[in-house]
């Protein structure tokens, strides 16, 4: 006893520094953080080069895996190198996707846009190059650009006696180079302000193109840029009120949910099949479904109160759900709106298979995992590191073991080195465990009954995800976490405490828009966070 | 599409004015004379990475010296038991932060993991300085095709707490290397860019891809100078890639010998099956290509990462049903027996990759008598979390470098792990006086494995 009584206290019992949860965040004066080139995730490259060359194009690209950096891609995207497989993985991809393009002879003129009256048509190539790389590297080529790539399609035209050997070599080429594997950000000082960068106007609509649409700038948003239009924030509202009107920026907005949720990772989840033998991925991918649908009407269909994500009282389930969830209205084929029994407790994103079945281990529930995945995600609290060189728990007290999963992390509760992050994870998920390890209703745990009551900070006590949601979206801690963690995805950094003035404004503006998430978007992407930087050299 | 058959010779005339192309000739005379007669033989180093730890009291051997006996978890060594070095008693030096991530920094490359802390934002960490495979890499594996090859085998790796815990090959901080998890796909990687004229050459068709890499270098430079000085050190981590990829696609195909065969094409991908991980077959053919890779001086450095810090693999053909990581932490008896017999399941698969490296006859003797493989762990026992007495494996004669046969070294004043890294690395050639950074660094050899 003496020994724990010894063990350093974890950070878990320190209230955070700053942050959501409404400590000193806001700096005095608006800070931009520095810009820096980001590696365009794998879906946002494969999405422009089926924007670029199509989707057969798009088919036969193998970008290298992503790696997330304080809880998103997009930031490790700014921060990491590349490596040499992660380069031959774009080579041979540049190379696929070229010959691809080029396949298919009737569709050469359109990719074209000019007809060759020979091999060595030089006009025709370098229109061709001067098209097509403005597309693909979102800004016009320079002339030196323009002439040395030329040069190299022209020879490799000569040698292979082939105007369209040429051709590929410069698609090759051009999807290999960083103007187009990066979305490359420099920016140009501010006029208005000496000593910071505004993006510029080709840098934003990719800025935007990529966020709000999750592709390549199309045709009109360059022009905008070129016409200087992204220069003001009432310019860029105008593309993206536009933006979100395309379809793709419903599937751009539904990664950042994947990424955000954890969703993506369903596609490989596996739980143990003596315990739960109808456990497929086909229903792993229903789960996944539900949550985007839900997202999607209340977002885009209904253009409702995000908030409603929280608790809402309906969902849209298929057969495979429908039979989890133990509830009928599943059409024969596809997903339906139902609403969900109000007794068991069930509602809102928290209620969801997806998040349950990805939150738990193979076999049982995992009140800690559900709890951590609350504080780091959706409130933005991070938990302290676990302790490290753990000293062995004591010898089970004779007498019945524990039973129930809440019996058996009073362990966690009971060690003292332990109870400072569990007491913090631990009461969030014990509220849940109604909800077994892939989203079952169930009131017995281990042949003992379920006590499902339990307590959230000074919030009050709740029983099951729906009431846990209905205190989650009148903490104004989740709703800072929301849009902080949106513009992480959308800026590739972590907001920095000179952001903070314009992120506040961003709170308020959701709020005065009723939690409208296009509303927020379009504001998130018209705020000076957004659209300013720093230079890497300048310190805050 | 038809595919590109230039000759040399056209391309060369055709896209010589616009882009300079490299020397073909050098990199034969490199490579031949690599090859040459003469030469002492290469020297090949890999460290083999499982997560979660082990029971140490299953692990460490009883007895020490060259007398040590096989405990339970290494008796899957039997066959390959003089080739290894047991080194226990050892500690990782560098400050004890955050479970998992101090070992598996620490033990990979003598650095302390570096905090990527952001109080309101998931956290994250990264490798303090290069891991050791990538050491040796930059000493000894700048003339082969490949500088090192990154092989991962289980899938349930953690992702979202940094490159620290996903990845166990780093250059540096910013430029963790991806391990490749499909067989088919690593073999396509390694033989398939080579011709198949009956004449080894370099396929003509190589010469244009490095002409396209040359123009993109061209645009990368031009890039890196408007760039700030953390960007210029990552556009530079890009052009040497660049570089690197360059030499791949201009290698010439391996001479097939009696050790370095001419390989079937591998079919086997790493795809789940019912929610199962291939696991031992991935394993065995990661094994075969690396063995294959090595005999025919593609490679000489290697990271084999059979799980990852943390990770939920489940071993399921030993009957278990939950992720190693969460069993760790179990302190039900049966739970612990588990972990112990999914350690013995991965010495197993080190134990065949030792076999097959045994069985691969090199001038005289076999490829396990030069190389060096490093075996150890994110922690050395899973349920403290524990960073003293690692579980640390150092298997090969490394040309006559290390103890033959193995013996079993024990610290009882628990001495820098990091002393055994400089050991790896001193062994296999490259020559390095020091490893590791701030608390992790050493410039002394655990002498007692020394030949």
């Amino acid at each position: 006893m003496a020994l724990v009584a010894l063990l350093a206290p974890t950070g878990c019992q320190e209230q955070p520094a700053q942050g959501p949860s409404g400590g000193p965040t806001t700096a005095p004066s608006f800070q931009p953080a520095p810009v820096s080139p980001r590696i365009l995730l794998g879906w946002q490259y494969r999405n422009a080069i089926s924007e670029l060359l199509g989707n057969e194009a798009a088919q036969a690209v193998q970008p290298p895996p992503d790696t997330a950096l304080n809880g998103f891609d997009g930031i490790g995207a700014s921060q990491l190198a590349l490596s040499s497989s992660a380069i031959a993985r774009y080579e041979s991809s540049a190379w696929l996707a070229a010959q691809a393009a080029l396949a298919n002879t009737s569709a050469r003129g359109a990719l074209l846009g000019c007809t060759p009256r020979s091999t060595m048509d030089e006009e025709c190539l370098r229109g061709f190059l001067s098209r097509f790389g403005a597309r693909a590297w979102r800004r016009p080529l320079t002339d030196a650009e323009l002439t040395s790539w030329t040069a190299l399609g022209m020879s490799a035209a000569a040698a292979a006696g082939d105007f369209y050997s040429g051709v590929e070599v410069l698609i090759a080429g051009l999807l290999q180079s960083p103007h187009f594997l990066y979305m490359v950000e420099v920016g140009v000082p501010d006029p208005s302000q000496p000593g910071r960068l505004a993006l510029t106007g080709h840098e934003m609509a990719t800025r935007l193109a990529f966020f709000l649409a999750g592709t390549s700038p199309d045709e009109t948003l360059l022009a905008a840029a070129a016409r200087g239009e992204l220069d003001t924030a009432e310019g860029v509202r105008t593309q993206a009120r536009r933006l979100l009107a395309l379809p793709t920026a419903r599937t751009a907005l539904a990664h950042f949910f994947d990424e955000l949720l954890q969703l993506r990772e369903l596609s490989t989840l596996s739980k143990d099949a003596t315990t739960f033998p109808f456990f497929t991925p086909s229903l792993a991918a229903s789960m996944r479904e539900e949550t985007q649908r839900l997202l999607e009407d209340i977002v885009w269909e209904r253009e409702g109160d995000f908030r409603d994500a929280f608790d809402s009282g309906y969902t849209f389930v298929d057969k495979q759900l429908a039979a989890l969830y133990g509830i009928s209205g599943a059409p024969a084929t596809g997903f339906a709106r139902v609403t969900l029994p109000a007794e068991e407790g069930r509602g809102g994103l928290l209620g969801h298979a997806s998040f349950l079945s990805l939150l738990a281990h193979t076999t049982t529930t995992s009140p800690t995992l559900r709890g951590r995945f609350i504080r780091e995600r959706l409130l933005c609290e991070p938990i302290a590191a676990p302790p490290t060189n753990i000293p062995p728990l004591p010898a089970q007290n004779p007498g019945e073991p524990p039973r129930t999963m809440r019996q058996r992390l009073q362990q966690h509760v009971s060690n003292p080195s332990c109870a400072g992050c569990h007491d913090k994870m631990d009461p969030l998920g014990l509220g849940l465990e109604n909800f077994d390890a892939v989203g079952r209703y169930r009131t017995n745990d281990n042949d003992a009954p379920i006590d499902p009551v339990s307590t959230f900070d000074r919030s009050g006590t709740f029983s099951g995800p729906r009431q846990l949601g209905g205190l989650l979206r009148a903490d104004d801690r989740v709703l800072r976490c929301l849009v902080r963690n949106l513009f992480r995805m959308a800026s590739g950094h972590v907001d920095e405490a000179g952001e903070q003035v314009s992120l506040n404004q961003l709170d308020e503006a959701f709020a005065t828009s009723g939690y409208r998430m296009k509303e927020l978007l379009v504001e998130l992407v018209a705020s000076d966070a957004f659209r300013y930087a720093r230079s890497q050299e300048v310190q805050p | 599409m038809k595919p590109f058959r230039l000759s040399r010779r056209t391309l060369l005339r055709g896209v010589g004015a616009a882009v300079a192309l490299p020397t073909l000739e050098a990199m034969l005379d490199s490579r031949g004379t690599a090859l040459a007669a003469g030469k002492p033989l290469p020297r090949r180093f890999a460290t083999f990475f499982f997560g979660d730890g082990v029971i140490l009291g299953k692990w460490n051997p009883t007895s020490t010296g060259a007398n040590w006996q096989l405990s339970p978890a290494l008796a899957p060594l039997v066959n390959v038991k003089s080739y290894v070095n047991v080194v226990s008693g050892h500690q990782v030096k560098t400050p004890d932060r955050r479970g998992h991530h101090t070992g598996q920094s620490a033990i990979l490359s003598g650095y302390p993991f570096i905090e990527l802390y952001a109080p309101n934002a998931n956290y994250a960490s990264k490798f303090g300085g290069p891991s050791i495979d990538q050491v040796a890499a930059q000493h000894i594996g700048q003339g082969t095709a490949f500088r090192s090859l990154e092989l991962g085998v289980s899938k349930r790796i953690v992702t979202g707490e940094g490159p620290t815990l996903q990845y166990i090959s780093h250059k540096g901080p910013d430029q963790p290397l991806q391990p490749e998890y499909n067989p088919a796909a690593l073999f396509t990687r390694l033989f398939s860019g080579f011709s198949p004229a009956p004449e080894p050459q370099v396929d003509p068709r190589a010469a244009l891809r490095a002409s396209v890499l040359d123009a993109v270098r061209e645009d990368a430079k031009r890039l890196q100078v408007r760039l700030g000085s953390t960007d210029r050190a990552r556009l530079d981590a890009h052009l040497t890639s660049i570089s690197e990829l360059r030499q791949q696609i201009l290698a010439l195909p391996p001479q097939y010998t009696q050790a370095c065969t001419q390989p079937q094409p591998v079919t086997q991908t790493n795809r789940d099956s019912g929610g199962k991980e291939p696991l031992e077959q991935v394993s065995k053919t990661m094994s075969d290509l690396l063995v294959l890779a090595w005999a025919c001086d593609l490679t000489r450095v290697a990271s084999y990462m059979f799980s990852g810090g943390v990770c939920a693999t489940v071993f399921h053909m030993l009957g278990q049903s939950r992720g190693n990581h969460d069993l760790t932490h179990d302190p039900d008896p049966s739970a612990q027996d588990q972990v112990h017999a999914s350690v013995v399941w991965v010495v197993k698969q080190f134990a065949y990759l030792l076999e097959r490296l045994k069985a691969t006859p090199e001038a005289g003797g076999n490829l396990l008598d030069n190389s060096c493989l490093l075996l150890t762990s994110d922690v050395a026992e899973g349920y403290a979390h524990s960073t003293t007495d690692y579980p640390i494996l150092v298997a090969g004669r490394a040309g006559g470098y290390l103890k033959s046969p193995g013996v079993h070294v024990r610290s009882t004043s628990k001495e820098n792990t990091s002393n055994v890294l400089l050991t790896c690395l001193k062994a296999v050639g490259t020559g390095v006086a020091s490893v590791g950074g701030d608390s992790g660094y050493s410039d002394t050899e655990c002498t007692a494995i020394k030949a």
